[in-house]
């Protein structure tokens, strides 16, 4: 912490509420449903800033990079050739009963064969310094608005902690959005696809679209003729789209050949996709890599495709399919945490130190009876990261979202969404589940 | 093998205009090892621009986009193919193995797998047969009980179904069996709509058989589409804007 500079802290934190109010008049919102209510929140910004130094983000993004890029090469091979089934690698039951695998996308290549433009990868940084990768979201990440926002209010608020300390600038985020997208674009416009304002992320949409030259559209305003995908103007006319950056999941894509009940989505979306006359960033089907599941698997992936040794770590994960690892999670349930490979956002985690002696022996018949349905991880010790509450220092979890964006190259953007919780007892940090944000200066030296 | 002449039309009738209508048609036979297309020809009415793609499963697809008013969409398939049930199809996909949404069994048809497996061994013919034998005597051939949407768990506590019914429910069973086995949409003779049958994989080709009927598919069969379950190989699905409340469809089919 003696790196960043003690004025900053004078500015900034004198400055906090300040921030968090232009935040608030700026519309920094999330949304989310709690008992079929939805609710828009403030996401609480907190103004002491994660500093990665340079040294250390050198090794974060060697490692990023390596991963995204083999998870790439899985996605190009499960929907192909599946070499590292027929290899034995991964047993044949975790990829088709993954929820995330669709068949209905084998055989498809998307342009340039890139499956995951956009990354977000967890990580924490554990009490040694070591970083560990928690999980991997390559179907719709949010969260790189955040910090782009909050630095720009906090620019304004101390201009003097980035004049007087090396600070990557990380303004170029929506370049490299553009860049991405432009390298997946089959020919027209770019667009970006929202549910609309009572999703949890529209105010990100919103943000990017503006940032990244796109149109922001909902699914009623586009069509497919001739298996091309059209964006349907005002004037009555129509604008080819190129490339689409859907912030909506795989099933709602296309009524034709998904989820035939839904209403929303473009009818015959996915032939015009499979003809390759539009890009669309994330490839469907790439839940199939960031399933819970698949995870274990990643290091092992790594090796296969890659040739290489895994940069960085997985945290210490055991598979109760496998017998060994069975036997382990049962023997030491109680100080592990087990994970759902069917919920997100935080939701289905449990520190199984959270549990009676009861609760225990219920969910080890749960798991006997659905070996396949969760992972167990050891509980990482990880760096607690100052924070203010109410004008006082306290230490709280906190774990790092890098944006990791694969173009012609993947590159890692110097930032990053740093999560905290604002539970001191709490090691789960989801936006959904009341936590706050940060911003994440990459030192330049 | 045999040389059959098919013909397959639709016609779909709106109780008022419809708009900006998407759809996505299945019908048009796919050139295999079992069935060699000499000619189809497929008309559809309003006329409207089309585009052909091969989907996940092999199959077929023709998109279109009717942007005026209308009150109807007729579409027609007739052709002439050469059927040679004594070749094989190879086109596996390991997909085939796993439950899917329509053959997902409940407690009741777990149940009717494991009182009938003891009497189903043998090859994967013999226990594919058996099934189908055990699955004729419990379920009753009779329409009206159910519809497109049924699931086999369904149809199988309902105790009737047509040959969507029996091909679900005979692809739930082999699945459990651990034998992969996909759906067929096609065309029979002796039936006047789309029939539907089932293929299991022996582990190095798929073998047809049709459950509805209880017998193993020969020369008189011609394949529109297949997939996991009828999700995958509908003859026509749509998304359509308008004020209709109704669809009237009328089906026929001919294959001599």
């Amino acid at each position: 912490m003696e790196l960043t500079n003690k004025e900053y802290y004078m500015h900034a934190v004198g400055n906090a509420d300040e921030i968090n109010e232009l935040l608030r008049r700026y519309g920094v919102k999330f949304g989310i449903y709690k008992n079929g209510v939805f609710n828009e929140q403030f996401f609480p910004f907190d103004p002491i800033p994660r500093v990665i130094t340079a040294e250390d983000f050198n090794g974060i993004e060697k490692g990023l990079v390596q991963r995204v890029n083999a998870l790439n090469e899985f996605l190009f091979d499960i929907y192909h050739g599946k070499k590292i089934v027929r290899d034995g690698i991964i047993p044949e039951d975790f990829i088709y009963i993954s929820k995330g695998y669709l068949a209905e996308c084998e055989g498809v290549t998307p342009k340039n064969k890139v499956y995951s433009h956009i990354s977000g990868i967890d990580l924490v940084q554990a009490k040694d310094g070591e970083w560990y990768i928690l999980e991997d979201n390559l179907r719709i990440p949010s969260g790189a608005s955040y910090p782009l926002i909050a630095r720009e209010l906090t620019r304004i608020a101390a201009p003097q902690a980035f004049s007087e300390n090396s600070i990557v600038d990380n303004r170029g985020y929506a370049e490299l959005l553009k860049e991405t997208m432009e390298y997946s674009n089959c020919g027209g416009i770019r667009a970006i696809l929202t549910p609309g304002r009572y999703n949890a992320a529209y105010f990100e949409h919103s943000y990017l679209a503006e940032h990244t030259g796109s149109v922001l559209v909902q699914s009623d305003e586009l069509f497919v003729e001739d298996n091309i995908l059209y964006h349907r103007t005002y004037s009555g006319g129509k604008t080819r789209i190129g490339v689409l950056y859907r912030r909506i999941s795989d099933e709602y894509l296309d009524p034709l050949t998904f989820c035939h009940e839904s209403l929303i989505g473009i009818p015959n979306l996915m032939e015009a996709y499979r003809s390759g006359n539009v890009g669309i960033v994330n490839a469907p089907g790439n839940g199939v890599a960031d399933d819970k599941g698949i995870y274990y698997f990643v290091p092992k992936m790594i090796k296969y495709y890659l040739g290489e040794e895994p940069i960085l770590k997985n945290a210490p994960t055991y598979l109760p399919f496998y017998e060994e690892d069975m036997k382990y999670v049962m023997d030491n349930l109680d100080r592990l945490v087990i994970k759902d490979v069917a919920e997100a956002g935080g939701y289905g985690v449990v520190f199984g130190s959270d549990l009676t002696k009861e609760k225990l022996e219920q969910f080890r018949r749960t798991i006997t009876a659905e070996p396949r349905r969760f992972i167990a991880q050891e509980v990482i010790d990880f760096l607690d990261l100052p924070i203010l509450d109410n004008g006082e220092t306290v230490m709280r979890k906190a774990d790092l979202r890098a944006f990791v964006l694969t173009g012609e190259k993947t590159k890692v953007w110097a930032s990053g969404l740093t999560r905290f919780s604002r539970n001191p007892d709490s090691f789960v940090v989801n936006s959904s589940q009341g936590g706050g944000f940060k911003d994440t200066w990459v030192l330049s030296r | 093998m045999k040389r059959v002449s098919f013909y397959y039309s639709t016609k779909l009738t709106f109780d008022d205009y419809v708009h900006n209508h998407s759809f996505a048609l299945r019908i048009i036979p796919p050139d295999t090892e079992t069935q060699k297309i000499l000619s189809c020809d497929l008309n559809i009415t309003p006329y409207v621009s089309v585009q052909q793609t091969v989907d996940a499963f092999g199959n077929n697809v023709t998109a279109g986009y009717l942007k005026g008013d209308h009150r109807f969409l007729d579409f027609e398939i007739k052709g002439t193919a050469e059927a040679d049930s004594s070749k094989h199809r190879t086109d596996y996909m390991p997909c085939y193995l796993y439950q899917s949404r329509y053959t997902q069994p409940d407690d009741k048809l777990t149940a009717f797998y494991s009182g009938i497996k003891q009497g189903c061994t043998g090859t994967v013919k013999d226990r594919a047969e058996g099934f189908c034998d055990m699955l004729s005597e419990r379920l009753i051939y009779e329409k009206g009980f159910t519809d497109t949407e049924t699931t086999a768990e369904e149809a199988f506590s309902v105790g009737r179904g047509v040959c969507q019914d029996f091909s679900h429910i005979l692809i739930s069973l082999l699945r459990m069996d651990g034998i992969a086995a996909r759906y067929i949409a096609g065309l029979a003779f002796c039936d006047g709509e789309t029939h539907s049958w089932v293929e299991y994989w022996t582990g190095d080709h798929w073998e047809g058989i049709d459950p509805a009927n209880n017998c193993p598919v020969n020369d008189d069969y011609i394949v529109l589409s297949q997939g996991r379950d009828f999700r995958d190989c509908a003859v026509d699905r749509g998304v359509m804007f308008g004020r209709h409340t109704k669809q009237l469809q009328l089906v026929r089919s001919v294959l001599t």
